[in-house]
């Protein structure tokens, strides 16, 4: 499968320290791809470079084999990267549809006719088409984390950036998003997951890459990662001879 | 998943006649508004209401920058000013007055690109505490231009002997457009773009919205019509002087009445100008220097019971209304 996304050497500094310390990966075309690591090991200021919320301190991003290191966040979206916030951030004045109608006028360069029935069948695709018309500042938890899903969905991206989908939920909301997740990327969208939640990881991705204080630790198949000492040392600490 | 809270087809007729209501109260405003010079009640009461007009049309247009993308401006002295002395500039020039209010209108609009560049890269308090200063700086350097006349002020000739009703009915037509532009951003893309950008800049981006163009964009529409505003305005006074026309308290004015009214809606700066405009006129001469004072009071009033100005007391009165009937339509 051909590279759609490859960072190179990547490092980012807050005042002094390392948020990000050199770290390259590819990500290859129609896979879901986990980002795991403890917090404060980067994932989130990983995707905010790759989407353009930050830009880094140096290293190189290629999307399509087109440098977009450093690019706005607006910009990517348009390029077809699209992000959703580990914590909600709707447009508190507007409606549930009128939310995901923001993604559809202004995610795509080209923006079609028909807005008001499109908005529906992505609401459709999330399961929140019944409340459509409900201010977003009512819906719950779990509805809020769908609705960050439709709207970045509404840009229709190749690359879509989760962050922290599932935290917060319950066990049967975090399934049927994962479930969800799964059918976006049959539907031909590249993910990249960063979640806390390790079977969850493990349940949805094709491959996994693991951080760990800024550095990638290790990258590979869900189940190698499982077993990778390394993973576990950071996971949860070294095993000590008595 | 929750049902929709609202129980909806108890006010099908209610809906219907409130949104005939709707169309009609303003068409029959204007309406009543034009006839007022034939009848001829006072020249003071044209003047007042004349007055009214260019206050509303600045309110709208802050309302515009203001409310709907919620980027507050202390500054649109500086719009209102430029507009002045443009009209000054080409009445005496020997343009048509009619001719120079759209280029009051342009002249603004430049200003508030050169204005917003560097100041949109800032948010919230910071870019409201650069407009401080740059309108404080226009004043400043329009004091000490010598084409101008400087402090001392810029007299306009017309070669058309003064008529009441031609200001009046600028001053209407004038206001008529700024409540029609507000209506036309609110209900287009570009006005969904700036209501994202109100409620969250970052993931206004993070959707495709390119912030910094559509605040830009914004703040050229508002400082259009207010610099069309501060055109009619010379044209009418035939004198003007940077510290009337580029006065701080003329952008404190400016943006007292979408807060009086309520920021972010249609007719929340309509309301407020009205309520501003006329009460102004009553106020500075009775107490020519506590008057601000009574506005201060005012906004303090607003923002801690009803930061939705009067438009925000109508939607709770309705919604009260509302429950009790809805509470008598429940079956139970």
């Amino acid at each position: 499968m051909a590279t759609l996304l490859s960072v190179h050497n990547l490092t980012k500094y807050f005042s002094g320290l390392a948020a990000l310390d050199g770290v390259s990966f590819d990500i290859r075309e129609g896979e879901i791809v986990g980002l795991i690591g403890p917090n404060g090991a980067g994932k989130t200021t990983l995707f905010s470079i790759i989407a353009g919320s930050q830009a880094p301190t140096s290293g190189k991003i290629t999307y399509e084999g087109r440098d977009i290191t450093g690019i706005k966040s607006f910009r990517a979206v348009h390029a077809g990267i699209a992000r959703t916030h580990q914590i909600t951030r709707p447009f508190r004045s507007m409606t549930v549809r009128e939310n995901v109608e923001v993604g559809l006028q202004f995610g795509r360069r080209h923006h079609s006719a028909s807005l008001g029935k499109e908005a529906m069948e992505i609401l459709e695709l999330v399961d929140l088409h019944a409340l459509a018309a409900m201010p977003a500042v009512t819906l719950s938890v779990g509805d809020l984390k769908r609705l960050e899903l439709a709207r970045t969905l509404a840009a229709r991206p190749r690359l879509l950036l989760c962050d922290e989908v599932c935290s917060g939920l319950t066990e049967s909301e975090m399934q049927s998003i994962l479930g969800l997740l799964r059918r976006i990327q049959s539907l031909g969208t590249t993910i990249i997951y960063v979640e806390h939640n390790l079977p969850a990881i493990l349940s949805t991705c094709h491959h996994v890459i693991v951080l760990n204080f800024g550095r990638k630790l290790a990258e590979g198949p869900p189940e190698q990662m499982r077993n990778d000492p390394a993973v576990i040392e950071a996971y949860i600490g070294k095993k000590t001879e008595a | 998943m929750n049902a929709p809270a609202r129980p909806s087809g108890a006010g099908e007729t209610g809906g219907t006649v409130l949104r005939i209501l709707r169309v009609a109260a303003p068409l029959a405003l204007i309406a009543a508004l034009a006839v007022v010079p034939l009848v001829d009640f006072g020249a003071n009461s044209a003047k007042v209401l004349f007055l009214t007009f260019l206050w509303t049309t600045t309110g709208v247009a802050w309302n515009i920058l203001g409310g709907f993308t919620g980027q507050p401006s202390f500054g649109f002295a500086v719009f209102y000013g430029l507009g002045a002395y443009t009209t000054a500039l080409g009445i005496n020039g020997g343009l048509s007055p009619y001719l120079t209010f759209p280029l009051a209108a342009v002249v603004a609009a430049l200003a508030s690109l050169a204005i917003g560049l560097p100041t949109f890269r800032l948010r919230g308090p910071y870019f409201a505490i650069a407009t401080i200063g740059v309108s404080e700086a226009v004043r400043v350097i329009m004091t000490n231009l010598q084409f101008t006349g400087g402090a001392s002020g810029y007299r306009i000739v017309e070669s058309i002997p003064f008529r009441q009703a031609d200001h009046y009915y600028s001053g209407l037509a004038l206001v008529v457009v700024a409540v029609a532009v507000s209506m036309l951003v609110r209900r287009s893309r570009f006005g969904l773009a700036l209501r994202a950008i109100r409620d969250d800049q970052e993931a206004a981006s993070d959707s495709g919205v390119n912030p910094f163009t559509a605040k830009l964009a914004a703040h050229a529409v508002a400082a259009a019509l207010t610099g069309a505003a501060g055109g009619v305005y010379a044209r009418y006074a035939a004198f003007i002087s940077p510290d009337g026309v580029f006065a701080f308290q003329r952008s404190v004015a400016i943006l007292l009445m979408p807060i009086i009214g309520g920021v972010g809606t249609i007719w929340g700066p309509v309301v407020g100008g009205g309520i501003y405009g006329v009460v102004e006129e009553e106020l500075t001469a009775r107490f020519p220097e506590f008057h601000l004072l009574l506005y201060g009071a005012l906004v303090i009033l607003i923002i801690l019971f009803e930061p939705g100005g009067v438009m925000g007391l109508l939607a709770r009165a309705r919604r009260l209304f509302s429950r009790r009937k809805d509470a008598s339509w429940q079956p139970s």
